[in-house]
């Protein structure tokens, strides 16, 4: 009679000891993983005390605004050394090709898609040399020549808003510098060329002996 | 994980910070059980001998009687002392405090030794008995790292600047890289090399870029970490291993004397003085992220990076491990780690994934992301995408 009403007094016992362990293991290892963790830590972020205004004070910046997200890139018109182009190109460019006057911009070659597709004129506007031009002639700014990259490399305009192509300039933190386009590519031959790279490591070369 | 619980005694300490009157303490350390007054006074000590009020022998007694387990909660002198030990390694433990103690009583007593010398030996003597830096105030830190700084410049003449700024609040680093991207130029390689102050003797590089074979995906034992030649290679391509600051670092975990930790923003370090270099982290470390000095590192002086924080880049000694810190003494300031600056073709994606605004965030959102041997658990704060 003294053991029987024990048993499930034990059983209780026992299963209100393993709730409890169970709930401080929980209590120890919050999270399934680290995405989790990273979901749940950030739903009351607040900003911090590190920002990039220190490293980025004495450049020449322009804020702009894509998919509702906002950042800065360097001003680029600042940067072409013979900006404004129309204190060369006061004629059109038919009368400049005629006037029997010595090449500019003899260094430059296209060697960006193909004659097909594009020539000068596919970004240039003849008729307003300050300026940049869209597909369908709507005029763009030198500053924001991403903005006629984007037309065909939709692709890489999306990533480069987000941040996953291009680079961001010294600081990871808020508020956000990126590059643009041009600022690593050339826009007249974008690609990448081939080199050697910066180091071999000849130790590593003798130790694998 | 383990609160910075400390344990003051008036141990070796008290002796160490009053050099000049090591004499008048002499007493006093005697009181407390430890052998450090016969240890800082070893040349005076012989002929004070009958005022020590316990033996050699029952000290040791002491030594051996005292609790392993707690190792924790102690730091400093008592991590060292304060545990069973039989008496040889009791002994070699005491030889290397002994010889500074030694030479440290000898010339601050002494008339002729300069000022200059005096002070390096004092530097010296509180340097050897600091404790584990993971468990200091903000104020030892500052000690320490100014000590460090003077050190230096009485060494070398040259001066340096060294942080010890802690982590932030609402700050996790996390780090992708686009593999389609990398073109294997190591620009990152020579950017790291020259940030973190590596050996230049034993060429030691924290990154490794793999060039392999399309189509075979990551394959490490076919891949080639060492190659010199135009890149990119036609059929290859590139991607990038260095320290990945796991969440769950294993080599955390199998530290003996606890001289690695995982600090609040996730940044994985070492204290380089607390490290005994028995490279167990190393074995413990599935991705080869650290490296150890066979060799006392050298560092041109022209060449060596000035800028230093006391977890990342400062000179380091011989028999210890390091790794990549994602440029600690950058990155808590707030800027990007060498090597993404160095990057010339943007494969390399820092920041604070905390920030629900930041660039990585958007990455690990919006591209196909994933990790090395993520299988593991360890839960690498380094992800791999695709453009």
């Amino acid at each position: 009679m003294n053991t029987k009403p024990s048993i499930p007094f034990l059983c209780f016992c026992f299963f209100a000891i393993l709730f409890v362990s169970s709930c401080k293991n929980h209590k120890e290892d919050e999270y399934h993983s680290l995405t989790d963790k990273i979901k749940a830590e950030s739903k009351h972020y607040k900003g911090t005390s590190i920002s990039s205004e220190k490293y980025i004070n004495g450049l020449n910046l322009l804020e702009i605004t894509e998919n509702e997200i906002l950042f800065s890139i360097p001003n680029r018109k600042d940067e072409i050394k013979s900006f404004k182009c129309t204190e060369c190109h006061s004629k059109t460019l038919k009368k400049m090709h005629s006037a029997g006057l010595k090449k500019a911009h003899w260094n430059i070659k296209l060697n960006h898609a193909n004659q097909e597709v594009m020539n000068c004129v596919t970004c240039h506007n003849g008729d307003n040399m300050d300026n940049l031009k869209s597909l369908t002639t709507h005029t763009i700014d030198f500053n924001k020549s991403y903005k006629l990259c984007s037309q065909c490399h939709q692709k890489e305009y999306k990533d480069w808003i987000g941040g996953a192509h291009g680079k961001r300039i010294e600081s990871w933190a808020p508020p956000r510098v990126s590059m643009t386009c041009v600022n690593c590519h050339n826009p007249h031959s974008p690609s990448f060329d081939t080199k050697w790279p910066a180091r071999f490591n000849t130790q590593k070369v003798e130790e694998r002996k | 994980m383990n609160s910075p619980t400390k344990q003051k005694k008036s141990g070796s300490c008290g002796c160490g910070s009053a050099l000049g009157s090591c004499g008048s303490h002499r007493q006093e350390v005697a009181k407390t059980t430890s052998l450090c007054g016969c240890g800082s006074a070893s040349g005076s000590c012989s002929s004070n001998k009958e005022e020590l009020p316990i033996s050699e022998q029952e000290f040791f007694e002491g030594a051996v009687d005292a609790a392993i387990g707690d190792e924790r909660k102690k730091d400093g002198f008592d991590q060292v002392f304060d545990v069973k030990m039989d008496r040889r390694s009791a002994f070699k433990k005491l030889t290397a405090s002994l010889l500074i103690g030694a030479g440290a009583v000898s010339s601050c007593t002494s008339l002729v030794a300069s000022e200059e010398s005096k002070e390096k030996l004092q530097i010296d003597w509180e340097e050897q008995f600091k404790g584990n830096y993971k468990l200091m105030e903000n104020d030892e830190k500052k000690a320490t790292v100014s000590r460090l700084v003077r050190s230096y410049q009485l060494r070398t003449g040259k001066k340096i600047s060294m942080s010890s700024k802690n982590a932030e609040d609402d700050v996790l680093f996390g780090y992708a890289f686009n593999i389609s991207k990398c073109q294997g130029y190591m620009d990152c390689v020579s950017a790291c090399v020259e940030e973190n102050n590596q050996d230049r003797d034993s060429q030691m590089q924290y990154i490794r870029i793999h060039e392999m074979e399309d189509g075979k995906g990551f394959n490490f034992n076919e891949a080639d970490d060492n190659y010199y030649h135009e890149v990119p290679a036609e059929g290859h391509f590139y991607m990038g291993t260095q320290c990945f600051h796991c969440d769950n670092p294993p080599c955390v975990d199998v530290c003996p004397v606890q001289a690695t930790w995982r600090e609040d923003d996730g940044l994985v370090v070492v204290d380089y003085d607390w490290c005994v270099g028995c490279r167990y982290c190393m074995a413990a470390c599935p991705y080869d992220g650290r490296r150890f000095n066979w060799s006392k590192p050298e560092v041109p002086e022209e060449e060596v990076n000035k800028k230093q924080h006391y977890l990342g880049n400062r000179m380091r000694k011989k028999g210890v491990v390091e790794k990549c810190t994602f440029c600690v003494q950058r990155s808590r300031a707030g800027e990007n780690p060498a090597c993404v600056e160095a990057c010339p073709t943007g494969a390399r994606v820092f920041g604070n994934l905390l920030d629900p605004d930041s660039t990585i965030r958007w990455v690990l959102e919006n591209k196909k992301v994933f990790r090395l041997k993520e299988d593991l658990g360890t839960e690498p704060k380094f992800w791999y995408f695709m453009d």
